[in-house]
């Protein structure tokens, strides 16, 4: 009868984290897909966005998915950092480290193109770094709470 | 602490909704700039050479295009600078165009004067060309690209032929000088005069003759010169100056041997 009702709590408090997760992986990966099939006709010219982009959703997804899963923990704050980490690493790769330059070829000459987009990512950066900073005073009010709770 | 994360939470993610804003209206106002080079065109006005390259900007998008700098340099086949020349535009507000020509101007008496080969033998200019701008004032664009432009020698083998002498009267002949050349060039005509001089090997000037020229582009040139000269002064050898004053340059002398 225990075990009957142990198994219930479980059932009952994994289902719905396991419908958050399905949610947010589905959230993370349109923008994603929409995003590469935009790059797609171009993808000669950013030849190392397509199996940059698949391996940081792999991992994205994998953090996202954990991190649902250990929500109620420290550890959740500790994957939202490594989260956003991999984000920021991932923007600043993707962009190059914030200069692009690409080679087209129109009607027979090849023009050069640099776009400088250090602007841009540079507030990707910071967004990013408020996003750690985020995570990081909400692990300290969370064991803090935990203590308050404790000593009570 | 509830409140301080609370509002780091608000912050990051109103920052997030303002990058998605700002990145998904500059890739579709990036989308509706329209630019471009035209082919470069090359007309020759007052003694000059001029390279225009047609420019236009139609920015139908959200955002102000600022401070396009637009720069050509024009180089000839070993790299050594011939012309440069910037045109700048400080701002392009949204839903304006601008059509404008980029002008390069090479005086044809410097060209000449300085480079004698390209009046005798073809070759090719580069010309690079370089636009800067500053997309919605924060993102610095640049596009480069190299092109090449042929030269014609206007007067490509020019050569003189073997004299002949007609007997004048008992102390002066009449000396036949012929003379030829090809107009490689593809952008003009040799419009103009062309005076020789005849000079024997003490540089004493023999006698000297001004000529019409009127070589079309891509065209042969092949006719003679006749002087009279004094037959006591001939030695056999010296040199032949020629002067040509044209529509496009005036160059000279150029001195040919002969004997």
């Amino acid at each position: 009868m225990v075990e009957k009702r142990n198994t219930k709590a479980f059932v009952e408090k994994i289902v719905p984290r396991v419908f958050k997760a399905a949610l947010l992986v589905t959230l993370v990966y349109l923008p994603v897909y929409f995003l590469s099939a935009l790059v797609h006709p171009l993808e000669s010219f950013f030849p190392w966005y397509e199996p940059l982009t698949n391996i940081f959703t792999i991992v994205f997804t994998i953090l996202l998915v954990v991190g649902v899963f250990v929500s109620g923990t420290i550890y959740q704050y500790v994957l939202g950092v490594a989260r956003t980490l991999v984000l920021m690493l991932f923007f600043i790769y993707v962009l190059n480290g914030g200069i692009i330059a690409l080679a087209m070829p129109i009607e027979g000459a090849t023009v050069s193109i640099v776009i400088d987009l250090r602007v841009i990512l540079a507030m990707l950066v910071l967004v990013c770094l408020l996003g750690i900073g985020k995570n990081v005073v909400h692990a300290i009010d969370f064991v803090s709470a935990k203590v308050e709770t404790e000593e009570l | 602490m509830r409140y301080a994360v609370r509002a780091l939470g608000w912050a990051t993610k109103i920052l997030w909704i303002l990058i998605v804003v700002f990145a998904a209206t500059a890739v579709h106002s990036a989308l509706n700039v329209r630019m471009g080079f035209g082919q470069p065109q090359i007309f020759f006005s007052n003694k000059s050479m001029v390279i225009s390259v047609p420019l236009f900007v139609n920015n139908t998008g959200l955002y102000d295009l600022s401070e396009l700098n637009m720069t050509v340099t024009v180089m000839d086949y070993n790299g050594s600078l011939v012309s440069t020349s910037t045109t700048f535009v400080p701002s392009i507000p949204r839903g304006s165009y601008i059509e404008s020509a980029h002008n390069v101007s090479m005086s044809l008496d410097d060209i000449t004067s300085k480079l004698v080969n390209y009046l005798f033998n073809d070759t090719v200019f580069n010309l690079d060309m370089s636009l800067k701008l500053n997309f919605a004032h924060a993102i610095p664009f640049q596009a480069s690209m190299n092109e090449t432009v042929p030269w014609g020698a206007p007067l490509y083998n020019f050569s003189i032929g073997q004299f002949s002498y007609d007997s004048y009267n008992l102390t002066h002949e009449r000396v036949i000088i012929p003379l030829s050349f090809e107009n490689h060039s593809p952008f003009f005509g040799i419009d103009g005069t062309m005076r020789v001089e005849l000079y024997n090997s003490n540089e004493e000037l023999l006698g000297s003759s001004v000529s019409d020229l009127n070589v079309p582009s891509h065209s042969k040139y092949d006719g003679q010169v006749e002087m009279i000269v004094d037959i006591s002064k001939i030695t056999g050898s010296g040199e032949v100056r020629f002067y040509f004053e044209t529509s496009t340059f005036s160059f000279g002398p150029v001195v040919m041997p002969y004997g």
